[in-house]
């Protein structure tokens, strides 16, 4: 890991300018702030031009502001991801043994930093993982722990005045916005920025008002329109079934109101994406958003068993509107994982296998050697990105990352997984055959999983994508290698 | 390391999605159940040792997802299953009536000596019921697959059923050890075997070691 740094020192590119503006790579990006408009030339234009950006997207159903065009600037997530590093490798003290070359092409896996960060996790809320037989169960949730979701505000107030300051502006620095949230986004901040991010309130504050009660108005609609009518049998009924056993032991979603919203928003997300439909799994990703609204709705609440009906129907019509449109923008850019033969992921199971094999070559042949098929442990990492192998509020942490990812996340997913199979390769070089392999692999022990955990993961898998995503033709055999 | 066990056989269980396929294999190996499982995604995998007249029999049994569009993904699980277990719902009559596509599922996919069993699972939820016992054992004449009907909450036959098929595997592979060390009947076999049609994926007993 040591090696790391000089690397990205010799480009300028020190960690400390994480906090910095950064350079603008692309001419004719808006600019928003008076401090920009010092930097930059012909800035009266261009805040002209910001102010009005959003207009162009007028007419648009689903995407409001131009999110997609914007990205973060290599750099910025680059030192975003090594801040990450640094900070675990200061607060751990045996962590610098296993260094790391990022200019090897087999590069060793931070394993043991992980483990080393494992025993100084604070202790958060309840107890231990859940109860009773479920919990040794294949891809079995475990209960929402939201106190850990909570305890690290104090923490990170400073963070929280940045985010503050940003949604007060009057047109909000998409680019510094994803900056900011790529690491992570506090609480009380949290919902509004996944919003923005989703590209679904506007960066303009003008327009924000108006732009989210049209759009709630407009899911109305779509209720009365899809819902309310004659439904398609199919999709309702496995929609039907299984919303009530998505989380079986937590009572929050055992509650009709809840279980309700939650059909609502997948039917009619189905019916209106008809090359997929619904696929099982699309569920637990509407979950995040639901539980990031429902916390700005009864901030400070212990959500586990929150009664739904506590709150005002008008409260509840927000969460569940807002869960809809950020699920469809969020749902675009891995389209594919869903439609027939769910090429996409076999795609990108491919490229993981194919990935691993570069960058973990022992591991690649144990897992071989012993009969363990990619797909048999990633499919599910990719269908339910990952939802069904961490703890909730860990997820919830991870999309902060997800929806600051510029070019969609769809990309950086395999990455993540790459450093998920990565984090656990000592264990699973232990095992001995297919049996016990599969076993952990279909139950890895998150349980006691913090936000640092996924920190530690996001970073990784940021440096590998570093590492090998840019290196051309790295995976073009991808789609069709075999063992 | 020393081997634990006499024989290894992969089993897989399919039908319609929430028909109890988790729960037939939790039931089985866990010997529990849970009014409310999670839906599964893609396969799940759980193992579990018999006794066998004697013998140590290790079932590796795959749990699939039901839903259509995982279809892809779960018949590459086919191929390499010796035993497999048709599951339906006895209060749902849709997943019974799909037991025939699934059954044309295995056809396609599976290797032709494959043995298969059809579950009504549910059988508790008798004020519930659409698919009367005796049209699943129609069905299943027809076909000429055992039948038997289950409640994984009730723990009703769900230990016979995996004991049935995995005595069936069992059989099947020691009557073909049998002829394949007597000279006349490996003659008959190969004779046999030369001329079928070769649509069908070869046997899994012919890739599958005694171990």
């Amino acid at each position: 890991m040591e090696s790391y740094q000089p690397e990205y020192e010799k480009n300028g590119l020190l960690s400390d300018t994480f906090w910095k503006t950064p350079q603008r790579a692309i001419p004719g990006r808006p600019c928003q702030t008076v401090k920009r408009a010092e930097v930059m030339s012909g800035s009266s234009y261009q805040q002209f031009q910001a102010s009005v950006n959003d207009a162009w997207d007028l007419g648009d159903d689903d995407i409001i502001s131009g999110i997609a065009e914007t990205k973060i600037s290599k750099a910025i997530s680059q030192t975003a991801a090594l801040n990450v590093i640094n900070s675990h490798r200061n607060s751990s003290k045996n962590v610098n043994k296993n260094d790391v070359k990022v200019e090897s092409e087999i590069v060793k896996p931070k394993v043991e930093a992980v483990e080393v960060k494992k025993n100084e996790v604070r202790k958060v809320g309840g107890g231990a993982g859940s109860s009773g037989p479920m919990r040794h169960y294949p891809g079995r949730p475990r209960p929402v722990r939201w106190s850990a979701l909570t305890s690290r505000e104090e923490s990170s107030e400073s963070k929280l005045e940045r985010f503050q300051q940003m949604h007060d502006s009057t047109v909000i620095d998409l680019d510094d916005l994803k900056q900011i949230s790529w690491s992570g986004i506090p609480v009380k901040a949290r919902a509004i920025t996944w919003r923005l991010l989703a590209g679904y309130l506007p960066p303009n504050a003008e327009r924000r008002v108006e732009t989210l009660e049209r759009k709630r108005a407009d899911y109305k609609h779509l209720v009365r329109q899809y819902y309310d009518a004659e439904r398609d049998d199919d999709t309702y009924r496995q929609i039907h079934i299984d919303i009530p056993r998505m989380s079986p032991l937590v009572a929050l979603f055992q509650q009709i109101t809840v279980q309700v919203m939650f059909e609502r928003i997948l039917y009619i997300w189905a019916i209106r994406h008809p090359a997929s439909g619904y696929v099982q799994g699309i569920n637990d990703l509407v979950t995040p958003f639901f539980m990031v609204f429902l916390q700005e709705a009864a901030p400070g609440q212990e959500l586990d068993n929150f009664p739904l009906d506590k709150l005002s129907e008008e409260q509840r019509d927000i969460i569940e509107a807002d869960s809809f449109w950020c699920l469809s923008k969020f749902l675009d850019s891995i389209q594919d994982n869903y439609i027939f033969a769910q090429l996409g992921i076999q795609y990108k199971v491919n490229q993981l296998k194919e990935l691993i094999r570069r960058i973990d070559l022992p591991l690649h042949e144990h897992l071989q050697t012993h009969g363990v098929d990619y797909l048999q442990f990633s499919f599910r990492w990719m269908n339910n990105l990952l939802t069904r192998e961490i703890p909730l509020p860990c997820t919830i942490r991870l999309w902060d990352t997800y929806l600051a990812e510029s070019d969609g996340f769809a990309t950086f997913q395999l990455y993540v997984c790459a450093a998920f199979l990565l984090h656990w390769r000592e264990r699973l070089m232990l095992e001995k055959d297919f049996q016990g392999l599969m076993i952990l692999l279909q139950n890895v022990p998150t349980q006691n999983w913090t936000d640092s955990n996924i920190s530690v993961l996001v970073a990784e898998a940021y440096r590998l994508k570093f590492a090998f995503a840019d290196a051309p033709n790295h995976l073009h055999n991808a789609g069709k290698s075999d063992r | 390391m020393a081997k634990t066990y006499d024989y290894l056989f992969k089993l897989l269980l399919i039908g319609d999605s929430g028909v109890g396929k988790t729960s037939i294999l939790f039931r089985f190996s866990e010997d529990a159940f849970n009014i409310s499982f999670i839906s599964t995604i893609g396969i799940d995998f759980k193992i579990r040792t018999i006794d066998l007249d004697g013998k140590k029999v290790k079932l590796q049994i795959w749990d699939t997802a039901g839903q259509e569009r995982f279809r892809t993904i779960t018949t590459a699980y086919y191929r390499g299953s010796m035993g497999i277990m048709l599951v339906y719902d006895v209060t749902n009559e849709k997943s019974f009536e799909n037991i025939k596509n699934w059954i044309r599922n295995i056809e396609e996919n599976a290797s032709a000596d494959v043995e298969k069993m059809i579950l009504g699972n549910k059988c508790d939820l008798e004020a519930k019921r659409q698919v009367s016992k005796e049209r699943g054992e129609q069905l299943a004449v027809e076909y000429q697959i055992k039948f038997i009907e289950t409640s994984a909450k009730d723990s009703l036959n769900v230990e016979s059923a995996f004991y049935t098929l995995a005595r069936d595997i069992k059989a099947k592979m020691e009557k073909k050890q049998k002829e394949a060390s007597n000279p006349a009947g490996a003659r008959s076999g190969g004779h046999q075997l030369r001329n079928e049609p070769q649509r069908k994926p070869t046997s899994w007993l012919s890739r599958c070691s005694l171990l």
